[in-house]
């Protein structure tokens, strides 16, 4: 067919070739539509509504009820536990909820066959889903809640509650968040059963904080001990190890996870 | 580019095993440029298999290829940037319209001018018919307006090779009509290798043709000469009168491979097949009616339906091969 020589060509550039077109279409999928908007509302409520619910209410229930617990209860120590004990779970199970149908989904429908016939690398295809679906998860489910809750603890508090414990506990969220992030990726990589993803995905959250409780020292290394050892760095009290370990071995699981999913992708038949 | 009469398409021992099942059996496949390349078989031949192979969503089990001179393997993203594929069952992102769709896939070829891309959307949106719905999400579309679809997207980067698995399938006679058109119009600016089951658009507008059975390549060339039947010529004769003396001086002839002769309604009829077609044409009337007791009523050279070719080949003729 005769090209027109006015249009310019993209340029293929190797691994990267039509991620800036996917990252368009992806990005568009969480800010182009009113998903943002919702998510935003939805998480808010869940999350800031218990970290509002641990600092406010509840010590306002035990003074009008003058509880003989109201003493001892510290109000700013639950609703650290709410954001970083409640908040790591529920975030991860919205993230797997949100993501599981990304690739599989498109897997199923034939859309992805559709897409890989045009000049993509399959390393854009999977990492325009993981930094798109990152970004959004990260802003709206991670970020947005951690501002919220910051000013609520900060209010509680009646001074900035200390910045820097808050950022290490914030950054450890963030790596809880992106390991179900990866891990539900990769499912979708490695199976195209809907049932096997949700179940692996799910059965890791829940059934690794089962296990956890069972390796006892040694799991504090593990992405399944942070909604127990978050709080406490946050509320700077003794850990059994430093809070780096746990944090850094999330991240080295995210980045085996984004690896292997490259790497499976790269050999899928569509 | 390619120079004039090269081949587009050029796969050697090509072949794909799923498990145990050898999907595609070594193939050798030449597709030369600017040609309107049918690609026949029936239901499981291997023929999307052989699509998927050439655009590197399925990986070969053995052999390779070329498109336009680039390995089906190692230049798979490029060669895709320099072809348009509609899918069997074309399947896109349901909330996106139909012009949002083409803008998706032309952000894939071209990173600009904005108001060059949007002409570009324009004109493909017009050339299939889908103005209208232009606007509206793709999820409502009827099977034969993602057939459309479809074709739009798979011409949008101005493809040098267009590979279409069954694109007249889901379309009514006119739908399919109307592709027809479209193919012929764009074989002077590139070349179609399709698949498909319909044998009388084949004949209408292929110039080669290659039948596919139970995963392996059966005949292979121009349709001028697939529908000679493949065994050479073969010329019709309907006689009156005693032809005994005149049979076996025919079959004497050094041209002449076989007669097959049938009797009805007081006439034979003969089938010469034939190996050299001039002294057939100049010699063989006349040899006929050089015994003067004989009257010939009708002399035809034979003429194959692609469809009859076709049964021949996929049931175990030998025509074509």
């Amino acid at each position: 067919m005769v090209a027109n020589t006015e249009l310019q060509r993209v340029e293929l550039s190797g691994w990267r070739t039509g991620l800036t077109n996917l990252l368009r279409k992806e990005n568009g999928t969480w800010w182009g539509t009113r998903r943002w908007l919702v998510q935003s509302i939805l998480w808010t409520v869940i999350i800031n509504g218990f970290v509002a619910f641990a600092l406010f209410v509840v010590p306002l229930a035990a003074q009008v009820t003058r509880a003989p617990e109201a003493a001892e209860m510290d109000p700013l120590s639950n609703g650290v536990q709410a954001l970083f004990q409640i908040g790591t779970i529920a975030l991860a199970a919205g993230t797997i909820i949100l993501v599981q149908d990304s690739i599989i989904g498109e897997r199923q429908l034939g859309v992805a066959e559709w897409v890989l016939a045009k000049p993509v690398s399959r390393s854009a295809y999977v990492l325009a889903k993981l930094v798109a679906h990152g970004m959004g998860i990260l802003v709206i489910l991670v970020g947005l809640q951690g501002a919220i809750a910051y000013g609520l603890l900060s209010l509680a508090l009646g001074e900035p509650f200390p910045l820097q414990p808050y950022l290490v506990g914030m950054v450890g969220l963030a790596l809880h968040t992106l390991f179900y992030l990866s891990l539900t990726l990769l499912m979708g990589v490695l199976t195209d059963d809907r049932g096997k993803l949700l179940g692996v995905s799910l059965g890791a959250l829940l059934g690794g904080l089962l296990i956890a409780g069972l390796l006892g020292k040694l799991a504090m290394a593990t992405p399944w001990a942070l909604a127990s050892t978050l709080p406490a760095a946050v509320l700077q009290t003794p850990l059994p190890m430093p809070i780096w370990l746990p944090l850094t071995v999330t991240a080295g699981l995210v980045i085996i996870f984004v690896a292997v999913a490259l790497y499976r992708f790269d050999r899928l038949e569509f | 580019m390619p120079r004039l009469n090269e081949a587009v398409i050029q796969t050697h021992g090509l072949s794909k095993s799923f498990g145990a099942v050898q999907a595609l059996k070594p193939l050798d496949l030449t597709v030369p440029k600017n040609s309107i390349f049918g690609f026949l078989g029936p239901n499981g031949a291997g023929k999307t298999t052989t699509m998927k192979l050439l655009l590197g969503l399925i990986h070969p089990t053995a052999g390779g290829g070329s498109i336009l001179g680039q390995d089906i393997v190692r230049d798979s993203v490029a060669i895709r940037s320099r072809i348009g594929y509609l899918p069997q069952q074309p399947r896109f992102l349901d909330d996106l319209s139909a012009r949002e769709t083409l803008h998706f896939t032309a952000r894939f070829f071209f990173s600009g001018p904005a108001v060059k891309i949007e002409a570009r959307v324009e004109e493909m949106l017009d050339l299939v018919g889908l103005q209208n719905k232009a606007d509206r999400p793709v999820k409502g579309f009827s099977g034969g307006e993602r057939q459309r679809l479809g074709l739009a997207l798979a011409q949008v980067n101005y493809p040098e090779l267009l590979i279409l698995d069954e694109p007249a399938a889901a379309l009514d006679p006119i739908g399919r009509h109307e592709v027809l058109r479209v193919m012929e119009r764009l074989r002077s600016h590139t070349t179609i290798f399709y698949s498909t089951h319909i044998l009388d658009d084949v004949q209408q507008v292929s110039d080669t043709v290659a039948i596919l059975n139970q995963g392996e390549l059966v005949a292979q060339g121009s349709i001028e000469r697939l529908l000679t039947g493949g065994d050479g010529p073969v010329y019709r004769l309907a006689i009156k009168g005693d032809t005994d003396h005149a049979l076996a001086r025919i079959q004497s002839l050094p041209w002449v491979s076989t007669v097959n002769e049938a009797a009805h309604n007081g006439f034979v009829s003969w089938q010469v097949a034939v190996t050299d077609e001039q002294a057939a044409e100049a010699e063989l009337l006349r040899q006929v009616l050089a015994d003067e007791s004989l009257t010939v009523t009708q002399f035809s050279r034979k003429e194959y339906e692609l469809e009859e070719v076709f049964m021949n080949i996929v049931e175990g003729g030998a025509h074509g091969r």
